[in-house]
């Protein structure tokens, strides 16, 4: 039986070609959530069909602020930036940075399940996604100068709208079109590779970078130019 | 017990596939967090219940305790802490403040911390856009104030910043493990 086990287990992960290593992480990683079970959000946590109700009730213990469902990250324009910056005394600044948070998908289908087409959403959770210009850049022809924005989306079937937006430090999306400082279509791919977190990411390309903007198999691309 | 070993397979497996971000960044295992002061500002402005300009907040990621000595362990006592984790700590004025006497201008800076068991030095560094406390330059510092250190009753697993408001100065509250510090601010 316990052979069996083990085979199945093997082909599963040389399926997903990434062998041994990734079930020694798991081990590692299982370990860690039992050690932690009080405290670790809800991100790190096992999830089994029937726990989803549990992860979204549960509210991490502290007395101050509770750890947040969706964690909040943060990229880098050149990528990596700060680490890079760690190597190299005199670096220039970087040229961008987006914040903002994380959901999981946890089971549920992005579209009619999370998320409706065309209806405009946030880029995240929580608070509104911010992106930094440290200079100026150029997105579809449109100058837009150095400083701070909000970004958020309209999802389409074959197309986003991402939309920068003046109205910075708010939360969620409370629309506000004359606040509204570019609108622009960007293509969106719908077989990408899945992935569980919603991602935000910046790629180099030769007139700039890209704003890549990803969750279960949808990648939308915001073209940078600077 | 072999249902058991059937349950662990599936939470291994479904495991794998939650945290599975193939070409992708994973999810930081100590997660970015954002303060604001006045507290839950983006909330507040967003419902038009904001009665305060913005004057402050600091973006930090969150290391959990996990059961490690924390403060004279994992930090070192007398040693420079990025007062987080992966980033340094960001702390950004919208208006000009002061700290230990010292003027700040608005602006982003970087807040470290050098954490003794009675008490705590931050530090205001106007070098932004860092990871750790690796390249950490003294002469680049705005203000330094020293802090005494309060004991806590109950533990704090993950790392929590907060501010709050006391007479004419805001605080922000710093706690992990059983100490809680408090970095004033005067408007």
């Amino acid at each position: 039986m316990l052979k069996w086990l083990y085979q199945f287990l093997y082909k599963i992960l040389k399926h997903v070609s990434r062998q041994l290593s990734i079930l020694a992480l798991l081990v590692i990683f299982a370990l860690g959530c039992k050690q932690n079970k009080k405290e670790a959000p809800a991100s790190e946590k096992v999830i089994t069909p029937d726990s989803i109700k549990n992860q979204a009730q549960e509210v991490t213990v502290n007395p101050y602020a509770s750890v947040d469902i969706s964690p909040m990250d943060m990229s880098y324009f050149p990528v990596d930036y700060p680490k890079i910056k760690m190597a190299h005394a005199n670096i220039s600044p970087p040229v961008m940075r987006v914040i903002y948070s994380r959901p999981h998908l946890q089971r549920r289908a992005l579209f009619n399940g999370i998320l409706k087409y065309d209806e405009p959403w946030r880029l995240g959770a929580n608070e509104a996604s911010e992106i930094d210009f440290y200079k100026p850049v150029s997105i579809q022809g449109k100058k837009i100068s150095a400083g701070r924005y909000i970004i958020y989306g309209i999802p389409h079937v074959d197309k986003w709208t991402i939309i920068l937006n003046s109205n910075i430090d708010s939360w969620g999306l409370k629309q506000d079109s004359t606040k509204d400082v570019g609108s622009f279509e960007v293509p969106v791919l719908t077989n990408n590779v899945s992935l569980e977190y919603f991602t935000m990411v910046f790629e180099k390309t030769e007139s700039g970078a890209d704003l890549l903007i990803a969750w279960a198999d949808v990648l939308a691309r915001l073209q940078i130019k600077f | 017990m072999k249902k058991n070993s059937f349950l662990l397979l599936g939470a291994f497996l479904l495991t794998f596939v939650a945290i599975a971000q193939p070409g992708f960044p994973e999810v930081d295992k100590s997660p970015m967090d954002m303060c604001y002061y006045p507290a839950q500002y983006p909330n507040l402005k967003t419902q038009d219940k904001k009665t305060e300009p913005l004057t402050a907040r600091v973006i930090y990621s969150r290391p959990k305790k996990e059961g490690r000595q924390i403060f004279g362990g994992l930090v070192e006592y007398g040693k420079l802490w990025r007062l987080g984790a992966n980033e340094a700590t960001e702390i950004e004025f919208y208006k000009p403040v002061i700290i230990g006497n010292k003027k700040i201008v608005k602006g982003r800076f970087t807040l470290y911390a050098i954490v003794n068991e009675k008490s705590w030095t931050f530090i205001v560094n106007k070098e932004t856009d860092v990871w750790g406390s690796f390249k950490y330059n003294a002469s680049k510092d705005v203000a330094r104030v020293d802090v005494p250190v309060e004991q806590l009753k109950d533990s704090v697993e993950s790392l929590v910043m907060n501010f709050e408001k006391a007479d004419n100065v805001i605080r922000l509250v710093v706690a992990w493990e059983n100490v809680k510090v408090a970095l004033p601010i005067s408007l």
